[in-house]
């Protein structure tokens, strides 16, 4: 899976790089808008992550060139703005999602799974880990075969985790992503912990292979 | 007190006191002419009375005579000259004594104050005798009367002139003073529109208005270069920050670290992501005043209220709070969703952050008016200063004290009203109009 990074803040380049190519994705950068779109028109993306402001131009005139050239590639948009009326334009003109910095990079991931899987068109759009297959369209989840019944929060938990295996989580992402964005300053998010507890007991009746652990003080890792 | 009713006031306690003074002298002037008039006629009567008694001394004997308002009294001889040394016949105003007395009249049958002209003359026998004329002041008396109800007529209808015209005058004069009051009272800094002051026909409005608009122009350009430096700090301070949070997780999933170091990084990031909501806060308190959400629907609050509350509800379980929804009347109001949103979870989240173990949260819907009241603190918060900003209640680390600035600057935005009051709990009241 190759990635195009067009962002011309070096600090955030790097950071995204280093975290997406320990997802095993072959990750290429452009720190300006001429120098991304040369490299979109030479190579072939599945996911192309763009900042709107960039120094020689606007992400979003980017967007709409890679749609004239009739390109496949999933788009994602990040931005400093946070403007409505940016991500609906966005949306509008063909980019697959928005993301408002500063994000987590477990969002990130999250965000770029999924749209690379509803660009692909092989019909197999389920997840597969162990023996717990996860269908983000019907929004179920089997182990083993076994249908399991989860709530909406548990299973976008699940949902969360298994796009970001082995990688560290904050639980403040975590919580953002299940909770909304207005859960984020109630108090100290202790009550996620009570919901993955319910989580992983479900799971452990299930005998689904998977181990979420807690990690002191940041989060949770899945593996 | 209005300035026509202060200027009227002084006008009127100055016109009196000018206008008495005026009057009493007047009435003085008035007064010594008139008895001038009636002595010269006085002295008058006394020459013709005593060249006719020098003619026909039979006068001298028939010495009262009540038709003719004079007597004539033989006087003892010592008395006369002692009096009057020297001896010139005419002229001799010095020796006439002229005083005011009452007299009785049969025909009024009461005392009327007349004038009396008292003197001595050589009488053709070589005799001194006295003789006293006297004249009616009736009619002089009544002059004087009538002076003076003419007088106070005068006062009232100068002041009654004066309060009408100057109440039309004043009226006119300030018309464009107040318009300009009028203008500045509904004059609101940061809403974008500049202060025109209106068109006066007086040249100091005319610079009154001009140093206003100048005035205000100012403020205008300090309070948006204000806003626009927290905005763009705001948006500058994004992309560090996320660069920060995004290194230190990958540093933390990068290395084997210990779990008390574990725990400094996830400290450090808790504190990062702090900085990010107060960040965000702030830009989303800027975007409120600058009206960047423009996108208005009829918004279903009983629907949206319930939503919201769902959307808490693991937090509120969490907290063993009971959330509770009354719905009496259907509540609808056009504005943009997502500030209705902020608007409804700004509040919750505080009723339920702010609440105690099996407190409760009651929210209450009627056509106009959305409550919510939450258990909590004995002590009642200060109303005036809750809506402020970083005006923080508790030294909850996690609170940017924000939240409840965010909630007055939408109420402020759409006109709404919202106030806060205590009774045994904490009750937030928003008046949709």
């Amino acid at each position: 899976m190759k990635i195009l990074i067009i962002e011309d803040e070096k600090g955030l380049r790097e950071v995204i790089q280093q975290s997406l190519e320990k997802e095993k994705f072959i990750v290429e950068t452009a720190a300006s808008f001429n120098d991304g779109l040369d490299k979109l028109g030479c190579y072939e993306y599945d996911c192309v992550v763009v900042d709107i402001m960039l120094p020689d131009g606007n992400g979003l005139d980017l967007v709409s060139e890679i749609k004239a050239l009739h390109k496949k590639e999933a788009i994602i948009i990040i931005s400093a703005k946070d403007s409505v009326d940016d991500k609906v334009k966005g949306l509008d003109i063909g980019a697959d999602d928005y993301l408002s910095k500063p994000f987590h990079l477990a969002e990130l991931h999250a965000r770029i799974k999924s749209a690379i899987r509803r660009k692909s068109h092989n019909g197999d759009n389920l997840i597969h880990w162990n023996n717990i297959t996860l269908s983000p369209e019907q929004r179920t989840v089997s182990v083993d075969n076994t249908e399991l019944t989860l709530n909406r929060k548990e299973f976008d938990l699940l949902y969360y985790f298994i796009t970001n295996p082995n990688r560290l989580i904050n639980k403040t992402a975590l919580a953002e992503y299940v909770w909304g964005d207005y859960i984020d300053q109630a108090d100290n998010l202790d009550f996620v912990y009570s919901q993955i507890k319910n989580l992983r007991k479900k799971l452990k009746d299930a005998a689904a292979e998977i181990d979420i652990q807690a990690v002191y003080g940041i989060g949770y890792r899945m593996s | 007190m209005k300035l026509q009713v202060y200027t009227l006031r002084y006008l009127l306690i100055a016109l009196l006191g000018v206008i008495a003074l005026w009057a009493s002298l007047f009435y003085m002037v008035i007064l010594e002419e008139v008895y001038d008039n009636i002595d010269d006629g006085l002295k008058n009567s006394k020459l013709l009375i005593i060249r006719k008694a020098k003619e026909s001394p039979e006068l001298l004997t028939n010495h009262e005579s009540e038709i003719n308002q004079f007597t004539i009294k033989p006087v003892p001889m010592g008395r006369y000259i002692a009096r009057n040394s020297k001896d010139d016949d005419d002229d001799d105003d010095h020796q006439n004594v002229i005083y005011n007395d009452h007299k009785y009249m049969e025909y009024d049958d009461d005392y009327e104050p007349v004038r009396v002209l008292k003197t001595v003359f050589m009488a053709s026998d070589g005799n001194p005798y006295e003789l006293t004329i006297t004249a009616s002041m009736v009619e002089e008396d009544e002059l004087m009367e009538d002076l003076m109800t003419a007088l106070i007529a005068l006062y009232i209808m100068l002041v009654v002139s004066i309060v009408i015209i100057n109440y039309f005058i004043l009226k006119k004069v300030w018309r464009s003073f107040y318009s300009l009051l009028d203008k500045l009272r509904h004059f609101k800094l940061g809403t974008g529109t500049a202060f025109t002051a209106p068109a006066s026909p007086i040249d100091e409005f005319k610079v009154l208005g001009k140093e206003l608009e100048a005035l205000l122009k100012r403020n205008e350009a300090t309070y948006a270069s204000q806003k626009q430096f927290i905005e763009n700090a705001s948006h500058e301070l994004q992309t560090p920050l996320a660069i920060s949070i995004n290194r230190l997780e990958l540093f933390a999933e990068n290395n084997t670290l210990t779990e008390e170091q574990m725990d400094a990084v996830g400290k450090i990031t808790d504190t990062l992501s702090r900085l990010v909501k107060l960040n965000k806060s702030l830009l989303m308190l800027s975007k409120i005043e600058n009206k960047q959400f423009p996108d208005e629907t009829t918004v279903d609050f009983n629907e949206l209220t319930t939503q919201v509350l769902s959307d808490f509800e693991d937090f509120a379980s969490f907290k063993s709070v009971s959330l509770q929804i009354i719905q009496n009347e259907p509540l609808l109001f056009t504005m943009n969703k997502g500030l209705a949103v902020t608007l409804l979870s700004n509040l919750i989240k505080n009723a339920i952050l702010h609440n105690r173990p099996d407190g409760t949260v009651s929210i209450s819907l009627s056509e106009k008016q959305l409550t919510i009241r939450n258990s909590g603190s004995d002590k009642p918060l200060d109303p005036d200063f809750v809506f402020n900003r970083f005006a923080r209640h508790s030294t909850n680390e996690n609170s940017t004290g924000l939240g409840l600035a965010i909630v007055k600057s939408i109420i402020t935005n759409y006109n709404l009203y919202i106030g806060y009051s205590f009774d045994e709990e904490h009750v937030f009241n928003i008046t949709f109009p």
